[in-house]
């Protein structure tokens, strides 16, 4: 990303935002009203509005680039209020993703994903090296895709040049109207992974609207959640929409598996990590053996000479007297990475019939094992849900190891 | 049967009356299409105006030709202006009924797309949706043009001086059925309205070619 400005991200703000339909339009189908909204998203932060059909989620993301209009209210865009722009130009400096995407047909793609640059009256040349370039950061083959017609392009693949179009201009600021709605399961988790990563990347301030609450889990930094008639329910962080709903509704919407949602939302590094006796190769086998007697557990975890795990060894096999050798090691515990999700630990843990997961850093090194009982008591009820909410915003805090 | 020395006595008239043809054709289809497009544009940014547009239309489409011409006498002589106007009247319901449905058929989600990046209401419509429409336009001009290139064989009614190919069909009908003579007028007129039926599939096919790029045929255009 070389365009002047990349990485600007613009703060969101609602401000007892307001949308009413007269009886007669809303009993036709017209979109959810939105009653006195008022919320706050952050620079770079990707914002989800998750809620029912007809709770206003869509009326409340096209207000912010005026393809409706609030009844009252304000909406800020870093600082400024929106009813004071220009619509048309306003809309140029903010990317739109619809779920149907809109290519328009009758246009290549690299024209389609040119629109806005056009738009703004960018030389031809820069238009076309920024609609490659594009093409290119969303997995599309510039030379293979350029040319081809929306018609000619698979669902996925169509949503993916939705998504270049949006970013062309490299707006602080990005709409996205259920984008992963109308591709098939396994496409949606592709794309949405895609989408996590170049968000990584770009940083953008993001408003996601989508009906599904595990997608606004995943995704979001922050999920607000909306209840017919425009009431906004809850806004926080996912984990704490998980672990303390605000109200029977979004303790209902969120799902009575919202404990198994949290195990997909919360890492490794979140959970205080067990120590182990260890010992490495070479060591005296009698002095380990011993060790192994005052713990708990009768396994001696075996490390190479830079800490990094080999295998178990049990009590009974650590030799009497002599030196540690690695060949004593029996198939080890899965390795886990401090930013690996319970819900993989706990599956690599099952599919490998073990009771621990023996955590490493990057470079290899034992940091700790977890076990299946850490993970069920952070998960317990009973555990106070803002330390959980707090490991989400500074991982570093809770992180345990040896 | 066919009397060859009278065709090849007449081959400059014939050839008068195929290019007196084609410039009437072509006056009223162009006339026509700058009166739909307005009407058309205006009906379909306000919906409310299309039906009476289209009533209006179509109840011109339905008054008979001759007494048409005859009305038009009594006011413009005979002057091509009374050839022309019926010719042009005949192609309105046509085009603006395509015009409008080929606005209609754009999709949802392209308007959506369109007004949320930021296109103003007239580049989306001369970017977007008349782009779109093109298939629609072209078949409505398509059918306006063959239409008329039959009705301008009528204009002979008139005088003598109009008519087209239509001249040697109604004068070889005074003669007597000169069939030589009416089939000078109507081998030429049919020829000419396959020739332009042919020209507008062409045109239909070179203008439009996203309408020819299907998910099928991704090797063939990479």
């Amino acid at each position: 990303m070389s365009e002047p400005g990349a990485r600007r991200a613009a703060i969101v703000e609602y401000q007892h935002v307001s949308k009413s339909y007269a009886t007669a339009r809303a009993a036709r189908g017209a979109p959810g009203a939105v009653n006195d909204l008022s919320l706050t998203v952050p620079a770079g932060k990707i914002c989800v509005l998750v809620g029912p059909s007809g709770c206003g989620k869509t009326t409340s993301l096209k207000m912010v680039n005026r393809l409706i209009e609030p009844t009252s209210g304000r909406i800020l865009i870093d600082g400024t209020d929106v009813a004071g722009r220009d619509a048309t130009e306003l809309r140029r400096e903010i990317g739109y993703v619809i779920q149907q995407v809109g290519l328009f047909p009758h246009q290549t793609i690299g024209a389609n994903v040119a629109v806005v640059p056009r738009l703004l009256g960018w030389p031809a040349a820069r238009q076309r090296e920024r609609a490659e370039e594009l093409l290119a950061l969303v997995g599309l083959d510039p030379a293979l895709y350029r040319d081809r017609y929306p018609a000619q392009l698979s669902g996925g693949e169509r949503q993916r040049v939705g998504v270049a179009r949006a970013l062309a201009a490299d707006p602080p600021l990005m709409l996205m109207d259920e984008p992963f709605g109308a591709v098939d399961p396994i496409v949606r988790e592709r794309l949405q992974n895609e989408f996590l990563r170049l968000q990584a990347e770009l940083a953008k301030t993001i408003l996601f609207v989508t009906h599904d609450i595990d997608e606004a889990i995943k995704l979001g930094d922050l999920v607000a959640v909306m209840q017919v008639g425009g009431h906004l329910e809850q806004f926080a962080p996912p984990a704490e929409i998980l672990s303390a709903p605000a109200s029977g509704f979004v303790a209902d919407f969120v799902g009575a598996d919202r404990g198994l949602k949290r195990l997909s939302l919360t890492r490794v590094s979140e959970v205080a990590l067990q120590p182990v006796v260890t010992a490495r190769v070479g060591d005296a086998a009698g002095e380990a053996r011993a060790r192994t007697f005052a713990d708990p557990f009768p396994y001696l975890l075996l490390l190479d000479a830079s800490d990094r795990p080999i295998g178990w060894v049990s009590q009974g096999h650590i030799p009497a007297t002599g030196a540690l050798a690695a060949a004593l090691a029996t198939p080890m515990s899965p390795l886990l990475d401090r930013r690996t999700t319970l819900k993989d630990a706990l599956s690599m843990m099952l599919d490998a019939d073990v009771q621990t997961g023996i955590v490493v850093d990057r470079t290899g090194r034992l940091r700790g094992v977890l076990s299946v009982e850490a993970i069920a008591a952070a998960l317990r009820p009973s555990a106070d849900p803002g330390v959980i909410a707090a490991g989400t915003s500074t991982p570093a805090a809770s992180g345990g190891g040896s | 049967m066919i009397d060859w020395t009278w065709l090849g006595g007449h081959l400059d008239a014939i050839a008068f009356r195929t290019w007196q043809h084609v410039y009437l054709a072509v006056l009223a289809v162009a006339i026509g299409f700058a009166i739909s497009f307005v009407l058309a544009l205006v009906a379909a940014r306000y919906r409310i105006l299309y039906p009476p547009i289209s009533a209006l239309a179509g109840f011109l489409f339905t008054i008979p030709s001759l007494a048409l011409f005859a009305a038009l006498i009594s006011i413009t002589g005979f002057s091509v202006v009374t050839a022309v106007v019926p010719l042009v009247m005949y192609t309105l319901v046509i085009l603006i009924r395509n015009i409008v449905a080929g606005l209609d058929g754009v999709p949802t989600d392209v308007v959506e797309a369109a007004d949320g990046m930021g296109l103003s209401r007239r580049q989306r419509l001369w970017r977007v949706e008349l782009p779109l429409a093109l298939p629609l336009i072209v078949a409505g001009l398509r059918l306006a043009t063959v239409s008329t290139i039959g009705l301008v064989t009528i204009t002979g009614t008139i005088s003598d001086a109009f008519g087209g190919l239509g001249y040697f069909i109604l004068d070889g009908y005074h003669r007597g059925n000169f069939l030589t003579e009416m089939y000078a007028g109507a081998v030429p007129s049919i020829l000419l309205a396959l020739g332009a039926d042919f020209l507008f599939v062409r045109l239909q096919r070179r203008i439009t070619p996203w309408t020819r790029a299907r998910a099928g045929e991704v090797g063939a255009a990479a």
